[in-house]
């Protein structure tokens, strides 16, 4: 059976039977020859692709942690347009940046090709779609920019790490049964450190060699707005802060 | 003895018609950078696929060493960068890789575009080349998780409260994405499942009807 039975199902003249044919200037059969030549880019394009690869590593940042940490979220570069819209659309218009504005965009997307239903193919016989679709490009463009800068801009304003080397080594809390030790755990402790030394805010052991109560008092009550620590710290109570301010001042370190 | 192999199984199985239905036909000039060099811009296409091809192999050899759970994730993927064998050029083609994908994929989408390719008979195609893009960007969003690293915790954070912002069904889309009320265990697997195998199964389903169409239709003429 069979062997001719598949040879007569084989579409179209074989290639070595076409040679007379009269074909367009420059075309050439997909299979070797294009292929050939896809295949020189590529290789091309993968080399580039493996260098830039091994000049630049990629890196982890350090483990998830669910715990608010003050660490400033920033999507991938793709995202970044569709992130910067929603800034646009603060508190309840907020579904105009989610909803409304990618869904119109992606719908005439997909139906671009009935809304440019004309014949003419080149792009400058189709003004309307030529400039819509090259402003799309340029305000995605725009907004990822404004997105990277004022995320900069956030990461250069956000408390820095605070340097630890300076912490004293004796780290003995003075007086835990305190009463402001109660508070400075509810208030305090999620940037200072249940245990003083520090975390999104500066460490705290020993505050109490450089400043005295009444001192702390005040350094409280206003806060650290442009550090990120706000007047009061949290406390709104005049008394509580002022129990915080004893139990730190409290503090020495020898 | 080549010959004779392709023949034995030729007999058997036809693949001689199957071959050339994929790659016996012409390419037109104008899409031929050897004759013009303006026209590498329909190569686009071509290299996409390259780079998702990479993308499909690099993450087949990930999948070896990752575990999708939220206390070992991170440290497999410090593993396959530190201590496995050229681990850290897999990861950094699979991560490289997958912005590559975005910007060729985007060349692709505006050279089709401005040459008005997308025209009679060619909208289906167009259609589902939109669905791949789609597709593209939700591999972007799951694949962002799954390092576990604060970055990726923190980013998908953002991601779901934004999903949430959608009226009426926001809150249940957040629960469908994250598995449950707070971005955690479920999270991590059902972005992995997401990830390596729904999104691959339309991805390769929506690939295939894009390159049949393509054979279909043909190539469009030169403007």
């Amino acid at each position: 059976m069979a062997h001719d039975h598949f040879r007569d199902r084989i579409p179209g003249t074989p290639r070595f039977k076409e040679k007379d044919k009269k074909k367009p200037l420059g075309t050439e059969p997909f299979f070797p020859n294009f292929l050939l030549k896809e295949w020189i880019v590529g290789s091309l394009f993968l080399v580039a692709f493996v260098l830039w690869i091994i000049f630049n590593p990629v890196h982890l940042t350090d483990p998830a942690d669910p715990n608010p940490s003050g660490f400033i979220p920033m999507p991938d570069w793709y995202f970044l347009f569709l992130y910067q819209l929603l800034k646009y659309f603060p508190g309840d218009m907020v579904w105009m940046g989610t909803v409304v504005v990618p869904g119109v965009a992606s719908t005439l997307l997909i139906i671009a090709p009935w809304l440019d239903n004309s014949k003419a193919r080149h792009p400058f016989k189709r003004p309307v779609a030529t400039t819509a679709m090259t402003l799309a490009v340029l305000l995605c463009i725009w907004l990822t920019y404004e997105a990277e800068v004022q995320h900069e801009d956030a990461l250069a304003h956000a408390p820095k790490p605070v340097d630890k080397s300076e912490m004293p080594v004796d780290t003995a809390l003075v007086d835990e049964g305190d009463a402001g030790a109660a508070v400075f755990k509810q208030s305090c402790a999620g940037c200072h450190g249940a245990d003083l030394k520090g975390g999104m805010g500066p460490y705290l052991l020993g505050v109490g060699n450089k400043y005295d109560a009444a001192q702390l008092a005040e350094v409280i009550t206003k806060g650290f707005p442009a550090g990120g620590m706000p007047p009061g710290g949290g406390i709104t109570d005049q008394a509580k802060i002022k129990e915080v301010a004893d139990w730190l001042a409290k503090q020495k370190q020898q | 003895m080549l010959k004779k192999t392709y023949d034995w199984i030729d007999e058997r199985l036809g693949v001689t018609p199957i071959w050339r239905d994929i790659a016996d036909h012409d390419v037109p000039a104008h899409v031929n950078p050897a004759n013009k060099m303006s026209a590498f811009v329909y190569c686009f296409g071509g290299l996409t696929f390259l780079i998702i091809v990479t993308q499909i192999l690099s993450g087949m050899f990930l999948a070896m060493y990752y575990v999708p759970d939220i206390v070992n994730a991170y440290r497999s993927v410090q593993y396959i960068t530190d201590e496995v064998l050229l681990g850290n050029i897999v990861r950094g083609m699979h991560f490289w890789g997958a912005s590559l994908v975005i910007i060729m994929m985007f060349l692709h989408m505006l050279r089709v575009f401005f040459t008005g390719s997308y025209k009679a008979p060619r909208e289906l195609n167009w259609v589902v080349g939109v669905l791949i893009f789609f597709v593209v960007i939700g591999f972007g969003f799951t694949g962002y998780l799954l390092p576990w690293d604060q970055k990726a915790y923190w980013a998908t954070a953002v991601g779901a409260q934004i999903a949430e912002t959608v009226p009426f069904v926001g809150p249940y889309i957040k629960t469908l994405l994250i598995g449950g009320d707070i971005l955690g265990a479920l999270t991590l697997t059902r972005f992995f499942a997401i990830h390596v195998f729904f999104l691959p199964a339309a991805l390769l389903g929506l690939l295939g009807l894009h390159f049949i169409m393509i054979r279909k239709q043909g190539i469009a003429g030169p403007l």
